[in-house]
């Protein structure tokens, strides 16, 4: 304040500062059927399927989706990834941003409203506390009911319902880091790690805080997407739009009155839309960053509509345009391909396809070579010069390798050591070599010379690799 | 309070996820030292260790911000209760 005089809290100010985190009333969504809620059970199961049963798949004798944290290495199907390949899992995230992008563009917010594991567990829960508890109507009634034997008993059981589920959540997540058949081992036997046991209860308490407790506030005052989602949209991005021109005047009538004769529009105004919504908006307000694009207004309204023999679509999937400029389906999709859509597209493909080229081109061998510091140079038996090396040999394949080991670089190299090493399916061995040449093979000082192993199996599988060779 | 309990507490959770792929992506929890001596906890300890360690360290970030975030008014308000 650049005033000199103190001044006071004005109301406006207070309304300011409270209405950004209003006080959060409780929302009790009306379930919903329709198309876009039997897709939303659709993708609720697939996602699930997918989470719940990847970690049971078995693949070359092991879990097919383990990220081994204590090994450090991540096996996902016939790959393995080890630490070196982090380059991998940054592109990874870069395509999954890119296609977020993508699709917001193009769809607006399909992420939250279909994929999004708030979305997918906080319908879960939803669908067990109706289970429960009733429809909206007996939840908002049981929940203004004093405290008695009913009430205690359905809340606990919805509780417990939520509470085995959540821990189930958890038990899978850990299975995804610590191979699952040990963890059903230990879990069966009582004899569970720590830090096992504590991340499954820290992940069991964290869906059952998301989906059961903080459901849309999560949508509404954590999510970072939902804040920034907005900068995606242009004109042209399809959501969740109610068609004010069709809709307004809103009022109730009777079924049979002709309401544009009353100069009324199609919308009764029966609150359904605003009942049925997991974030408690009320879409005729026009587009919100609260709207996760869930489409149950959609479902409801059509219902609706129909009833009253009005036609479908009053609110709809469009675009800003559309209900402007009054377009159909085929000039939508005709806006489809645009600027911001082909650039997204053309970057998404450009690093797809390089990641790709990346994993088949991802070596089966990779090889570090120490040269022994502590020893430098020294002369040995026959005027020798000796420099002792550290070979750190990983057989990032799946198959046991053996490897012939060889050295070039400098005249009359000669190799002191093993010439072939073993090296089991994904795992690191090391050993250590002497290479020694005579003193009149090179200049005072460091030469490169060449470490050569190649797979005894497969010749194509061969590493290069550069060391320096010390010369008093 | 609660709202900055969640500014506070939420947001450093966000970054030390990230702080802690990223760290321990790069380095090899069994080649860290500790007080001079290796670290001989098992890798899991160190990695649950390490998260809260970054959670704590981001959370005493956010909190600052918050605390900073205070306008003139609400710092000045003890010392005039009977201002306005």
């Amino acid at each position: 304040m650049s005033s000199p005089n103190p001044v006071p809290h004005t109301a406006a100010e207070e309304t300011v500062e409270q209405s950004l985190y209003e006080v959060s009333r409780k929302i009790y969504p009306r379930s919903v059927t329709g198309w876009f809620a039997t897709w939303r059970w659709v993708f609720v199961w697939l996602t699930q399927l997918v989470f719940y049963g990847c970690c049971w798949l078995p693949w070359n004798g092991r879990q097919a989706m383990l990220f081994d944290l204590v090994e450090r290495k991540f096996y996902i199907f016939g790959l393995v990834f080890w630490p070196q390949d982090v380059f991998f899992l940054a592109v990874l995230l870069i395509i999954s941003a890119y296609s977020l992008f993508l699709f917001t563009a193009v769809g607006g917010r399909l992420w939250c409203g279909y994929a999004c594991p708030q979305t997918v567990y906080t319908s879960i829960f939803l669908y067990i506390e109706e289970k429960v508890e009733g429809n909206r109507m007996a939840r908002m009634k049981l929940d203004s009911l004093p405290l008695s034997l009913r009430k205690v008993y359905l809340k606990a059981g919805k509780h417990a319902i939520w509470i085995i589920f959540s821990l189930w959540t958890g038990f899978t997540f850990v299975g995804y880091f610590t191979p699952i058949k040990t963890l059903t081992t230990g879990l069966l036997h009582l004899d569970l790690g720590p830090w096992e046991i504590f991340w499954i209860l820290f992940y069991g308490l964290a869906t059952y805080g998301n989906a059961g407790w903080l459901r849309e506030q999560v949508c509404k005052y954590m999510c970072p997407y939902a804040r920034f989602q907005g900068v995606m949209f242009d004109p042209d991005t399809l959501t969740v739009t109610y068609d004010r021109e069709r809709g307004e005047p809103r009022g109730s009538r009777a079924r049979k009155t002709d309401h544009r004769e009353k100069g009324l529009g199609d919308c009764i105004d029966c609150q359904l839309c605003v009942a049925v919504c997991p974030t408690g908006i009320d879409i005729r307000d026009g587009l919100q960053y609260e709207c996760i694009g869930c489409a149950a207004c959609i479902d409801v309204c059509d219902q609706v509509m129909d009833k009253m023999d009005y036609p479908r679509g009053l609110i709809r999937y469009s675009t800003e345009n559309a209900i402007e400029k009054h377009w159909g389906w085929r000039d939508i999709l005709g806006h489809v391909i645009r600027p911001r859509v082909l650039v997204y597209s053309g970057v998404l493909m450009v690093i797809v396809i390089a990641f790709l080229w990346g994993l088949a081109v991802k070596p089966e061998l990779r090889v570090d070579v120490l040269r022994d510091r502590a020893a430098l140079a020294r002369e040995v038996e026959g005027g020798l010069i000796e420099n002792v090396y550290r070979l750190q040999v990983m057989n990032v394949s799946e198959i046991p390798q053996r490897y012939e080991i060889s050295v070039q670089g400098l005249k009359d190299i000669q190799l002191i050591g093993p010439r072939v090493v073993a090296v089991a399916p994904a795992t690191t061995q090391a050993l250590t070599l002497q290479v020694r040449v005579p003193p009149e093979s090179g200049k005072t000082g460091a030469s490169t010379i060449y470490f050569d192993l190649r797979s005894v199996s497969n010749p194509r599988i061969a590493v290069h690799e550069k060391a320096r060779f010390l010369l008093p | 309070m609660r709202q900055r309990l969640m500014w506070v507490l939420w947001p450093s959770f966000v970054v030390a996820g990230v702080a802690e792929i990223a760290f321990f992506t790069l380095v090899d929890p069994q080649e860290l030292y500790l007080f001079g001596e290796p670290v001989y906890f098992s890798r899991m300890a160190t990695y649950s260790i390490g998260f809260f360690g970054f959670w704590a360290v981001c959370a005493a970030a956010s909190f600052f911000t918050c605390f900073l975030q205070r306008s003139a008014k609400e710092v000045n308000a003890h010392r005039h209760p009977a201002a306005h």
